[in-house]
């Protein structure tokens, strides 16, 4: 007989190495895309010209990262965390394996789409509606899992990791369809306003939320520490659920949009450092004495580089939010580094580190090799901090020239000619942060076949 | 030990959702409602093309091709936009849909690219940017068939501001190509 937990067991399995692989796609092309902005014509060869041409594949890149690599790594993470949170086994956990089967068939399809021309124009809401109804059915079953797994609960507290599962799952699919309104039913403005109350909050109220979660779960597990304040957390949860839906507007700055929604989008961004704050207050009250757990400690040390990126990208956010700062670098790469900060510098690191932590549980078997996970960590760190730092000073570069006036024609040319070297620095940056996911996958690969089992604990009867 | 199960996540439940509704209502729903949404103006008739036109068409190839991934259609009050034309205003976007603001400046911005250029400039700058303006690094699109080709061309020669409003904003020289370069002495 298969109980249960294996059932459960293997589902996350076949989610976790699924995501790992879109990890890889979607870096893959990413990387192909900064190539093109040092060598326009690369892999300009026979039919990929077209298929893999800038425009077709940029979109390609973001889906992949977005809905198969964190989207995906997160269902298997709540479907890991939360039977452990709320101590009942994983409901449904056969219908959990097909969501993950079908999950992969709804992005392949996305990705091929999009490489053959078909989108909606809208930014990170590219898939066209048959394809985003597929979605909207897995995640449909991915809520009735958790919710099920979670009204099941044997564990009388609810912890807070759960409040931040239960809201994000709320709002992910709300939100899901207020970007996804079809072309035709809404246009212009408003559909600009649409796609980034979409477009932010996906970030805001679904990798972050889940995320801040998991690092919630994580924290004492791994520190041994019992959290430092479990009403700061709450303050924490509040707060975001409150203030980061007004965000979208602030993408519209200077914009065409009424001077009222611009002040709406901007302030709720600067009080955003409240949620911010309450997360890092109890990531540091949690570890004070355990410090010297984070240099032995891979996961550990993921765990708190995604922190102290998250901290960044949140103080990042609201300053270029605001008005002057926003004339400067908006449109400009910055915003590129940016918006990688919150999703490979934080939250995949909090996935990876999710991942190592869980694989004993999940596999049965030890992590293969120590040293490749850390090569997995420099590589991943120093990759990300070269290729950010090449957009911002990138970012800044063209944000001035353009203020002089540098706007099309040869002058447009000519400050792309000085962001050359920056370019290349970020691919260089870029190549190494793939390098340290494909040492990642070839470890879990190790892993999975030969890593030495775990001994079974005498068995216990949840 | 069996306490009522639901007795805390009802109430947490609602809570998450009022306060996402405000939000959404607040920043999306109430912007419908706002005068400058609900009307087009000359510019937006421009834009207003009739389905199968050349522009109708040519606007398709756009989105196929994904030219909003690098090119902005949306002109700020600020420093950085003041050679690029009048500043956008909602009435301009009225019949955009899918809306083409873009997000990303990798391309100089286009919302009204079709005053400073000529047919004959983009045909050439399509088949290879390279040619025209030597270290580009916009994609080539000589594998568009050449009535896709006209069809752009059509699409971004209509993006231009409607007489009345041509006067507000710097006027944009039109773009010296390497023919010219002589005459800008550099
Ligand atoms: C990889 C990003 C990229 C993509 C995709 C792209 N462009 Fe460009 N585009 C550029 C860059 C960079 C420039 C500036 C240099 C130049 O003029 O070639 C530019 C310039 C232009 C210009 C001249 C604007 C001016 O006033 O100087 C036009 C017109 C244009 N692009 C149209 C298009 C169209 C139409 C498409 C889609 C078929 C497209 N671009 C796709 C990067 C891109």
């Amino acid at each position: 007989m298969v109980t249960n937990e294996q059932l459960s067991y293997r589902a996350i399995r076949y989610i976790y190495y699924s995501a790992i692989v879109w990890l890889l796609v979607g870096m893959t092309v990413g990387l192909i895309l900064s190539i093109k902005y040092v060598w326009p014509d690369f892999l300009v060869i026979g039919p990929l010209q077209k298929y893999l041409q800038y425009g077709r594949i940029r979109p390609v890149h973001t889906n992949s990262v977005i809905l198969g690599w964190l989207t995906m790594a997160y269902v298997a993470g709540l479907f890991y965390v939360i039977p452990k949170l709320t101590r009942a086994p994983l409901a449904h956990p056969r219908l959990a394996l097909i969501v993950g089967y079908l999950w992969n068939i709804f992005n392949g399809l996305g990705g091929l789409t999009l490489i053959g021309g078909y989108t909606t124009a809208i930014e990170y809401a590219e898939y066209l509606w048959p394809i985003d109804l597929v979605f909207f059915g897995l995640f449909a079953c991915v809520m009735f899992i958790c919710f099920r797994t979670i009204s099941n609960r044997r564990e009388k507290q609810l912890y807070v990791s759960l409040w931040y599962f239960m809201g994000s799952l709320i709002w992910f699919p709300l939100l899901f369809i207020i970007g996804n309104i079809p072309n035709g039913m809404i246009g212009g403005i408003p559909q600009a306003l649409a796609a980034w109350f979409y477009g932010h909050n996906v970030i805001g109220l679904w990798i972050t939320t889940v995320g801040v979660g998991f690092t919630y779960y994580l924290l004492p597990k791994l520190s041994k520490n019992p959290l430092y304040s479990h009403k700061l957390s709450l303050i924490g949860f509040w707060t975001i659920a409150t203030f980061y839906v007004w965000n979208g507007p602030h993408h519209l700055q200077n914009g065409p949009v009424p001077s009222w929604l611009m002040k709406a989008g901007v302030i709720p961004s600067v009080l955003l450092i409240i949620p911010v704050w309450s997360v890092l207050a109890n990531v540091f009250g949690t570890m004070k004495g355990k410090w010297q757990l984070v240099s032995h400690d891979v996961s550990l040390k993921f765990l708190i580089t995604g922190m102290i990126f998250y901290l960044i990208t949140c103080v990042q956010g609201p300053f270029q939010s605001l008005m002057g700062p926003s004339s400067v670098l908006k449109f400009t790469n910055w915003v590129v580094g940016h918006a990688h900060m919150p999703l490979f510098g934080a939250f995949s690191s909090v996935v990876f580190a999710l991942i190592y932590h869980g694989f004993k549980d999940f596999a049965g078997r030890e992590i293969y090799s120590k040293k490749l996970m850390d090569m997995h960590y420099w590589f991943s760190v120093i990759g990300f901090l070269v290729f950010a730092f090449s957009t911002w000073t990138q970012g800044v570069l063209q944000g001035f020239a353009w203020a002089e006036g540098k706007q099309y024609g040869i002058q447009f040319v000519e400050v792309m000619q000085a962001l050359r070297p920056f370019s290349i620095f970020r691919s260089a940056g870029g190549f190494l942060m793939f390098a340290g996911q494909v040492v990642f996958a070839y470890n879990i690969y190790r892993s999975a076949k030969d890593g030495i089992p775990v001994e079974k604990k005498d068995q216990q009867t949840a | 030990m069996s306490q009522p199960r639901e007795s805390i996540t009802t109430p947490f439940i609602i809570g998450a959702i009022v306060l996402f509704t405000t939000g959404a209502i607040a920043t999306v729903l109430l912007p419908f409602f706002e005068d400058t949404m609900k009307r087009p103006n000359a510019n937006a008739e421009i834009r207003n093309y009739a389905a199968d036109s050349p522009e109708y068409r040519g606007r398709q190839i756009y989105i196929r091709e994904g030219c909003h991934t690098c090119h902005t259609q949306f002109v700020r009050p600020t420093k950085g936009d003041m050679n690029l034309g009048p500043v956008s205003v909602p009435q301009d976007y009225y019949y955009d849909s899918p809306v083409m603001q873009g997000t990303v400046r990798t391309g100089a911005d286009l919302m009204w690219v079709g005053r400073r250029t000529s047919p004959a400039w983009h045909k050439a700058h399509l088949k290879n940017p390279r040619d025209v303006l030597p270290g580009s690094i916009m994609p080539s699109y000589n594998y568009l068939t050449e009535q896709e080709t006209d069809d752009l061309i059509a699409y971004l020669m209509s993006l231009k501001p409607a007489p009345s409003t041509a006067g507000t904003g710097a006027p944009s020289a039109p773009i010296p190509t390497r023919e010219r370069e002589g005459d800008t002495n550099r």
